[in-house]
């Protein structure tokens, strides 16, 4: 374990431009940081991720490390900052990811609905051609989602004689469709 | 533990000698002369106010003079909130805008000799007037503090720019406090306490604006 004062030795040699303070700035404090990050995130490979991107930063902004203070503080404050930031990101990327499977999902339930006549024009005149009666009846149960027994009690039927109407409707359509 | 090789030769390709950052108090220094500007230019752009003569010197400049100092030293906390492993704790943070917010109506108690001066008919435009000219006496400063506090590596830009906002706040209020009399309670917590609290919010703005172009 260094000291505070063999940190701050480092510090100094590495703000002076020397690799070798690097390497034993690294070599003091990259076990410390990954066992930070592993604590955070439970990951040994993102906390791996996350102990270069601090290094990187610490390289950027070692302007900002002021000479004689403890290095630990400034070192964990900006590996804190680095999890932060990732964790930002990851819950970015999860939203998206998210509205993006919803998408799918609503491409892929469009797409497996039954099939519709290309020409809703033509649906419509092939409707136009149903008599009236079985035109309500399959109206109502097909498009409405009424049962045939509440079918039967609002135009005064029988259920079998609603169901044979909107039957016989359908049967009607399917004849002009194909004629 | 050995730096992996891409991760030491990037360094290694960038490493040239970096000369630290001062200490935060002596890079607030730097904000002192726009700080003297602001107090002297605020009464000498509009008029000082009527009353300087029955207050005194010291009540007048020495209490305005007082408030831009600690304006400057809330923007040094700024700076040193920018600095990682610096930062204040949030208690601290709140005790250090509850104090600015109320320092220019301490001010006023220690100041004002007779609390019923203020525009009766104009009360709110009035209070407009105090807000627009506190508000856009700051900018410069405001601007100025957020490039040092760009300069270091604020972790927590919001509460960075919320000091300096609150510092350069002070300092305008302090040369406003030359030129405007009024003492009622609404005009001074509308145009001047309001105005220090607008320039926070603003120095808070921009900071995190001024952290998502960097990031």
């Amino acid at each position: 374990v260094n000291s505070d004062e063999d940190l701050c030795a480092m510090m100094a040699g590495y703000l002076a431009g020397e690799i070798e303070a690097f390497d034993a700035l690294y070599a003091a404090l990259a076990a410390r940081l990954r066992g930070y990050f592993v604590s955070l995130c439970h990951d040994a490979a993102v906390a791996d991720d996350l102990l270069q991107e601090t290094f990187m930063r610490l390289h950027r902004s070692r302007r900002t490390y002021q000479p004689g203070r403890p290095v630990l503080p400034w070192v964990f404050a900006i590996a804190r900052h680095v999890f932060l930031m990732h964790r930002r990101a990851t819950a970015r990327r999860l939203r998206a990811h998210g509205e993006l499977a919803e998408e799918l999902q609503r491409a892929n339930a469009a797409s497996a609905a039954p099939a519709v006549p290309a020409d809703r024009d033509e649906l419509r005149r092939a409707l136009r051609g149903v008599p009236p009666a079985q035109r309500q009846a399959l109206l109502m149960h097909h498009v409405g989602d009424h049962s045939f027994a509440e079918i039967a009690e609002q135009l005064d039927l029988r259920p079998n004689a609603a169901k044979t109407r909107a039957f016989r409707g359908i049967q009607r359509m399917r004849e002009l469709l194909k004629g | 533990m050995k730096a992996p090789a891409p991760l030491r030769s990037s360094i290694e390709r960038d490493l040239k000698p970096a000369r630290p950052l001062a200490r935060p108090g002596v890079r607030a220094l730097a904000v002192v002369p726009l700080a003297a500007a602001i107090v002297v230019g605020v009464p000498a752009l509009h008029a000082f106010r009527a009353d300087v003569a029955v207050i005194g010197f010291l009540r007048a400049w020495g209490f305005s003079i007082g408030q831009a100092v600690a304006g400057c030293t809330i923007v040094a906390l700024a700076l040193r909130e920018s600095v990682p492993g610096r930062g204040l704790s949030r208690l601290a943070l709140a005790a250090t805008v509850v104090v600015g917010l109320a320092l220019p109506l301490v001010v006023l108690l220690l100041t004002t000799s007779n609390f019923s001066v203020g525009a009766v008919d104009h009360a709110a435009w009035e209070g407009f007037v105090c807000f627009r000219t506190s508000a856009l006496a700051a900018v410069p400063a405001l601007l100025f503090a957020a490039a040092l506090a760009a300069r270091a590596l604020p972790l927590r830009p919001a509460a960075a720019g919320a000091l300096y906002g609150l510092g350069t706040g002070l300092m305008s209020d302090a040369g406003l406090r030359l030129y405007c009399d009024y003492s009622t309670l609404g005009h001074m917590v509308f145009g001047h306490v309001g105005a220090v609290a607008g320039v926070t919010v603003a120095g808070a703005a921009l900071a995190t604006f001024i952290q998502w172009i960097r990031e």
